[in-house]
């Protein structure tokens, strides 16, 4: 039938005229190739000539010669300026790369919490925005309508100048009643976790505790399908779990690092003998009358302080916490001095700056063996918790302990937040609007609470058409943390800019942003591509 | 009336029988579940707490809203037990008060807003100030007094205060409450210097609208203010104005499609750009249409205006390409070519660079890079795998995405920074033009990816009709393909004006003289030294009305269009 | 009696030899090989995915095929943008789905063609064009837009911006798949004036009647290739291949 013969020879080699579609097509990409070759070399031309002006010094080596592969070595050169906040150690003299580092740390530390927390208030506010209360739905709606309508740089300035930074002077910073929480023009400080070295093993038992919990749900759950009796599969594992957690901290607790060094003339045989020692110094009954003391004017704040239990420690230990948890539950007066290291820690103590000397055991064995008399000094064991609470205080025009958040970041954060927040929240309701009314009928139908309809049938829906477009938006939120500059915190971006200006490598810092700001797209949607792909399995 | 009737009738109850469920309607609202439980306890506690709260802080508003509040909930409940709604009861029921939960939400809510609004009044009203000159133009003249009376009624020290001094020593009175009332300034006479010069002034604990009235002129016009300059902007409205009243009849139904008319009126509107272009940056070296100098004339509103126009308007031929760029299916560069030229540049590479750059590299990170020809042959893969060879629509899109990842901030210090390196070193270029090139090239990859949305969702169908009818590829987009695609995306191109709109405040980080910067000047004026807070609400006023009128008319466009139905 | 014997046969007009086509790994079109003589009048029938939409739509090179050969009014169909343009401005295709363009007027999309590819006047092609609109019966919707005329209105427009453009040769790719059942009726009567007015005319469709009444060839397509070609009498009532009256018989005996 339609079987012809082929014949290839005749036609496959047949020179394609000028005109055939394929030519052109190449002949177009060529043209483009080369009109954008010509293009950029103009640029690098013009670029190369403007370098020759600026002068070899954009070229500089460590070693003092100037070659162009040298084009990034001043990044290990002196930064020279301060950074206002860091999650690590940061010093003026410590190089431009790691000043880079610690910004890029700040940026990261304002999308990842900016995220969290912008989802968190889009999803409420978008499911406010479809209340069957009138006032809640219309003050959802005009949220979102302000914030989506103002540019973001004017919000984050008004928060920063016109609400953070009006807040009460340190000295009168607000508390919230119950919690140890202060808000001041300085910032956010709030009690924080400390973990001590005995916190390793505490976890190794939560750990335990996990899998065992995780393990007895499932047994649970083969049981209840073997008996067909129903089993309680939340309450045992949480019991056990509970069970681990308290012996993990019991156990961790009896393994102590922490000890204190003092001298034996207090005669202090153990920390109980603090609280005599404090009596017989205020010359009080009870400790608590102390705070009397001030009060009813019988001494002042100073004098108090004059008195009180004088400490020494090393900034940032955990052991600080440790101790000054035990004297504050015990009410024991203390003022603390802290040193940056571990010899001026001990000459201090030393030159009798303090009274104890406040570290863990191993140094502090170490150390008294450098003291003059080492027998005249105790070393006293401290019982340790692997998690203390540590509270932030005033000390002087500085909170000091628990943890801070400066002014600044709580200014991009919160801009950041209310502003993704908004535009999350019309994704959530339209997401939500998106799933049919068929839908909430049959959950109705089934006799599903409005919660469980909420949980088990609409979100789960939702959740295919919310997560396309919420990618872009933590995209967005990634961006805009480079506005951060309007309020000064020291981000990624603010910084280069600082860079750019100290050392007048313009080109370099330019291509390093554009490649940390291009990861860090990539990333995001990189993950929640793969997330979304996982879902639309899902949902096969 | 009737309505009024009706509801007062509502709250007398009887005539009809009640019906009430009184298991079902506990087990419903209370006793659902245990969590709903624990929360009416805990919220009924603290909605009472804040009442008890806001009724020590402010006893009449409170008592009002409370009785109204209880009054309502009466007349809803007796008509929802009667069945016997009025409109108003039932829009109660529908929308406040359809829950126990939602009864209480709505008394804490309004009690929160009643709140707002009167700190926001106080604030804005009450206890603001509109002097535009708070300390000269006070009804309280100078008054001169001895020096000795000075020292006796403010407890001053003035031995050291030198005669006419700028920085004159404030005292300021508070009321019996500890609130400060008034502030009195106290100055030496430059003629007699045991006389004292007294200024009173009250102090207001409100805003300081003069601030912003003083300022209102700068911030919207900058130095278009100036009286030689300032008919350029009221001609370049006045060529708005003449083209969009005609545009509300030729543009609206069928009367004058196709016609001359509309076509003349096309023209003028794609013309409009560069004559108010010219009105506002000049035409000639002198005279009425002088040059003027951006960076220093261009400001304030004006500026944010010139800039989200001129981006759009120029971002638009651009992204357009770059969108058919993108979605471009022209014949590749064939495989067969691209592998040999990579695997070519690899080996002259390896033979040529590498060596020498490994001799030369002083660490890892130099030595890795010494093999960059290895990375030739796997580019090439993913060139010919994503793009078929297609080197137009690799650019558009690798154009398209590295803008979209870059944010605007970034783009704008780029322009500053970098326009006169990668341009010769005579071409001098001035910041507001360097902003506003940066401006529409960035707009230019979020415009085509909204075009390329339009294209998109053309039916395949479209194309084919064209094809089949023997047009070429020209005519196909300019006639079929583009004008429909477009008419479609006008809503998301809207959209973006208004996001150029509000991104525009960000150019005072690069030194631009917008409202923004402008704004934050004022707190470094003389009269009004730290104000911050009433000019940024003033901002916040202009760019909520500008984006919500444009958001406004982008819906009613896309209705129009029936862009949503489809 | 076939239809064959009461029409002037010309040349062939369209030649296709051993045509192949490959979507990716399946291949669409499996070796099509037919000619068709000048004012002829061929239905194409066969099961969904038998291949035959996709033949024709190669015709015109709405796809490309990558073996084999087909020529059309003597011009071969290659890659060269002068022989397809050639081909397209000869061969006007009829779509399912109508394609009319929904922002011109009937009359915009019927002139647009030959203004912009003919080169003519508007006067002369409005004026053709209002012709071939009284033809298929529709001169009073000419200023209306497409959205505003019924499925059947619709697609006699598609007809007349066809015809307007004059080709020789018609091909109608299931021309009334889309529409409602009494719409059918004044689409097919316009095909079968068309028929008898001397085009020559390929035509995808699942109207047996029209087939068997105006054809003068019946061509079926399974799998990507053409198992029978018959004159209509002879293929309906008594078809050579086992799979033809398998197919045969689930459409008339449901």
């Amino acid at each position: 039938m339609a079987q012809g013969s082929i014949d290839p020879s005749g036609r496959r080699f047949k020179l394609p005229s000028l005109l055939d579609v394929r030519v052109l097509g190449v002949l177009a990409q060529l043209a483009f190739v080369v009109g954008f070759i010509l293009v950029t070399v103009w640029f690098i031309n013009n670029i190369l000539s403007n370098l020759d002006a600026l002068g070899e010094s954009q070229f500089i080596c460590i070693d003092g010669s100037s070659k162009p592969r040298c084009s990034f070595d001043f990044l290990s050169s002196d930064a020279q300026f301060e950074l206002a906040e860091t999650p690590i150690e940061y010093d003026p003299a410590d190089s431009y790369w790691r000043a880079l580092g610690a910004a890029a740390l700040n940026t990261l530390k304002v999308i990842v919490s900016g995220i969290i927390l912008a989802t968190i208030l889009g999803t409420f506010v978008g499911i406010a925005r479809l209340s069957k209360n009138w006032l809640v739905a219309n003050i959802a709606k005009w949220y979102v309508d302000i914030l989506r309508n103002t540019p973001l740089v004017l919000q984050l300035i008004i928060i920063y100048f016109s609400v953070l930074l009006a807040l009460p002077q340190i000295e009168e910073a607000i508390k919230i009643p119950g919690i140890p929480i202060f808000i001041s023009q300085r910032g956010v400080n709030f009690i924080n976790a400390t973990f001590l070295p005995s916190a390793g093993v505490w976890l190794a038992f939560l750990v335990l505790g996990l899998i065992q919990a995780q393990v007895l749900w499932w047994i649970l759950g083969r049981v209840e399908e073997q008996t067909g009796r129903s089993q309680n599969r939340f309450l045992w594992p949480i019991i056990s779990f509970l069970a681990i957690a308290i012996l993990g901290w019991v156990f961790s607790s009896n393994d102590t690092n922490q000890s204190i060094l003092l001298g034996r003339q207090l005669q202090v045989e153990e920390i109980s003998d603090f609280e005599t020692l404090m009596l017989q110094r205020y010359d009080v009954n009870t400790l608590g009358e102390i705070d009397m003391l001030v009060a009813n004017e019988v001494m002042t704040q100073d004098a108090v302080d004059e008195l009180a239990l004088s400490l020494c420690v090393l900034r940032d230990a955990p052991s600080e916490v440790n101790f000054t948890a035990q004297l504050r539950q015990r009410g024991i007066p203390y003022t603390v001095r802290r040193l940056s290291s571990q010899s001026r820690a001990t000459s201090s103590f030393a030159d009798g700056d303090c009274e104890v000397y406040v570290a863990p055991t191993a140094v502090l064995a170490g150390e008294r063996d450098i003291l003059e008399n080492p027998n005249s000094f105790l070393l006293l064991p401290v019982q340790e918790a692997p998690v203390r609470w540590s509270i932030p205080r005033i000390e002087g025009f500085n909170f000091v302990g628990g943890g801070k958040m400066t002014t600044e970041f709580t200014a991009v954060l919160i801009g950041l937040v209310l502003n993704t927040g908004a535009t999350i929240a019309e994704i959530v309701r339209a997401g939500i609007q998106s799933v049919s009314k068929g839908q909430s009928e049959a959950a109705r139908a089934l006799g599903l609470s409005e919660g469980q309809r909420l949980r088990l049938v609409v979100l789960p829906q939702a959740l295919r058409v919310i997560i396309p477009p919420q990618t872009s938006q933590y995209l967005n939120l990634a961006k805009n943390s480079t506005l951060a500059l309007a309020v000064a915190y020291p981000d990624f971006w603010n910084i280069a800019n600082t860079t750019i200006n100290q050392s007048g490598r313009s080109i370099q810092i330019m291509l390093i942003v554009l490649a940390f700001y291009l990861s860090i797209s990539l990333i995001v949607s990189l993950m929640l591509n793969a997330y979304n792909r996982r879902i639309q399995l899902v949902e096969r | 009336m009737d309505v009024i009737l009706s509801n007062i009738r509502a709250l007398v109850p009887g005539r009809k029988q009640f019906h009430l469920d009184l298991r079902r309607f506990v087990a419903e609202q209370i006793t659902r579940s245990w969590i709903l439980m624990v929360w009416l306890i805990a919220f009924t506690a603290f909605v009472g707490w804040y009442t008890i709260g806001q009724l020590s802080a402010a006893p009449g508003s409170t008592t009002t809203v409370l009785i109204i509040w209880a009054l309502t909930v009466y007349m809803t409940v007796i008509s929802e037990l009667q069945k016997d709604h009025t409109p108003l009861t039932f829009w109660l029921k529908e929308n406040m008060y359809n829950s126990i939960n939602n009864v209480l939400v709505t008394l804490f809510l309004t009690l929160l807003i009643l709140a707002g609004v009167r700190a926001f009044y106080s604030y804005a009203w009450v206890n603001a100030s509109f002097e535009t000159d708070p300390i000269t133009s006070n009804e309280e003249r100078p008054n001169e007094i001895t020096v000795d009376d000075a020292l006796a009624a403010y407890r001053v020290d003035f031995s050291n205060f030198p005669e006419g001094s700028s920085l004159p020593p404030r005292v300021i009175l508070e009321n019996a409450a500890g609130t400060p009332i008034r502030q009195v300034t106290l100055t030496k006479s430059a003629d007699d210097p045991n006389i004292v010069i007294e200024e009173l002034e009250d102090i207001h604990t409100g805003a300081s609208w003069g601030s912003v009235i003083e300022n209102l002129p700068n911030i919207l016009l900058f130095r278009f203010r100036d009286p030689v300059i300032q008919w350029r902007i009221w001609a370049s409205i006045g060529v708005l104005v003449v083209l969009a009243l005609p545009s509300f009849v030729v543009y609206r139904g069928e009367r004058y499609r196709g016609t001359t008319t509309r076509r003349l009126l096309t023209w003028a509107w794609v013309a409009s750009p560069l004559i108010i272009f010219g009105l506002l940056y000049g035409l000639t070296a002198e005279g009425p249409l002088q040059v003027v100098d951006p960076d220093q004339i261009w400001g304030g509103f004006v500026l944010t205006v010139i800039i989200s126009v001129f981006a759009i308007v120029v971002s638009f031929p651009i992204g357009m390409l770059l969108a058919l760029g993108r979605r471009s299916n022209i014949q590749g560069i064939p495989w067969w070519v691209t592998y040999p030229v990579a695997i070519a540049i690899t080996i002259w590479g390896l033979l040529t660079t590498t060596p020498a750059n490994l001799e030369a590299s002083r660490n890892t990170a130099e030595t890795i890079l010494a093999y960059w020809p290895l990375a030739v042959p796997v580019l090439a893969f993913f060139f010919q795998r994503s793009f078929k060879g297609n080197v137009v629509a690799a650019f558009s899109t690798g154009y398209i995405e590295v803008v979209r990842g870059t944010p605007f901030i970034v783009v704008l210090f780029m322009s500053i920074i970098l326009f006169p390196i990668f341009l010769p070193s005579g071409w001098d270029i001035s910041g507001v033009i360097r902003v506003l090139l940066a401006s529409a090239l960035f707009s230019a990859a979020y415009l085509a990816e909204n075009i390329r949305g339009g294209l998109q969702a053309l039916p395949n169908g479209q194309y084919e009709a064209a094809d089949s009818l023997g047009l070429s590829a020209f005519n196909k987009y300019r006639l079929i393909i583009l004008p429909q695609a477009l008419r479609a995306v006008i809503p998301a191109i809207v959209g973006q004006f208004i996001g150029l709109y509000k991104d525009t405040s960000l150019v005072y980080l690069v030194g631009l003289f917008d409202m923004l910067a402008l704004a934050n000047g004022i707190s470094s004026q003389n009269n009004w030294l730290g104000i911050r807070t009433e000019p940024y609400i003033l901002l916040m006023v202009i760019y909520f009305l500008g984006s919500s009128l444009m958001a406004w008319y982008s819906r009613r466009l896309e209705r129009q269009l029936g862009v949503g139905e489809r | 009696m076939t239809a064959t014997n009461t029409k002037s046969m010309g040349e062939d007009v369209i030649v296709c030899h051993d045509v192949h086509k490959w979507y990716g790994d399946f291949e669409a079109l499996k070796g099509v090989s037919m000619r068709v003589r000048s004012g002829e009048v061929i239905v194409i029938l066969g099961p969904s995915g038998s291949g035959k939409s996709t033949f024709i739509r190669t015709l015109n090179r709405l796809e490309e095929h990558q073996e084999g050969s087909i020529s059309v009014d003597g011009i071969e169909l290659t890659h060269d943008i002068r022989n397809i343009a050639e081909i397209r401005r000869e061969v006007g295709m009829v779509f399912q789905q109508f394609n009319l363009f929904p922002h011109l007027t009937v009359l915009e999309n019927i002139t647009l063609a030959p203004i912009h590819v003919r080169k003519w006047s508007r006067e002369r092609a409005e004026e053709v064009g209002m012709k071939w609109l009284t033809r298929v019966g529709i001169p009073e919707q000419a200023e209306k837009y497409p959205g505003q005329l019924s499925g059947g209105q619709q697609q006699r427009v598609a007809i007349a911006r066809t015809l307007t453009m004059e080709p020789k040769i018609l091909l109608f790719d299931e021309p009334t798949s889309a529409l409602d059942p009494e719409m059918i009726k004044e689409v097919l009567d316009v095909m079968r004036d068309l028929a008898s007015s001397g085009y020559t005319i390929l035509a995808v469709t699942h109207e047996m009647g029209f087939a068997r009444e105006v054809a003068d060839r019946v061509i079926f397509m399974d799998a990507g290739q053409i198992v029978e070609e018959n004159v209509p009498s002879n293929f309906f009532t008594n078809p050579k291949e086992e799979r033809t009256q398998r197919f045969l018989q689930q459409i008339l005996n449901h």
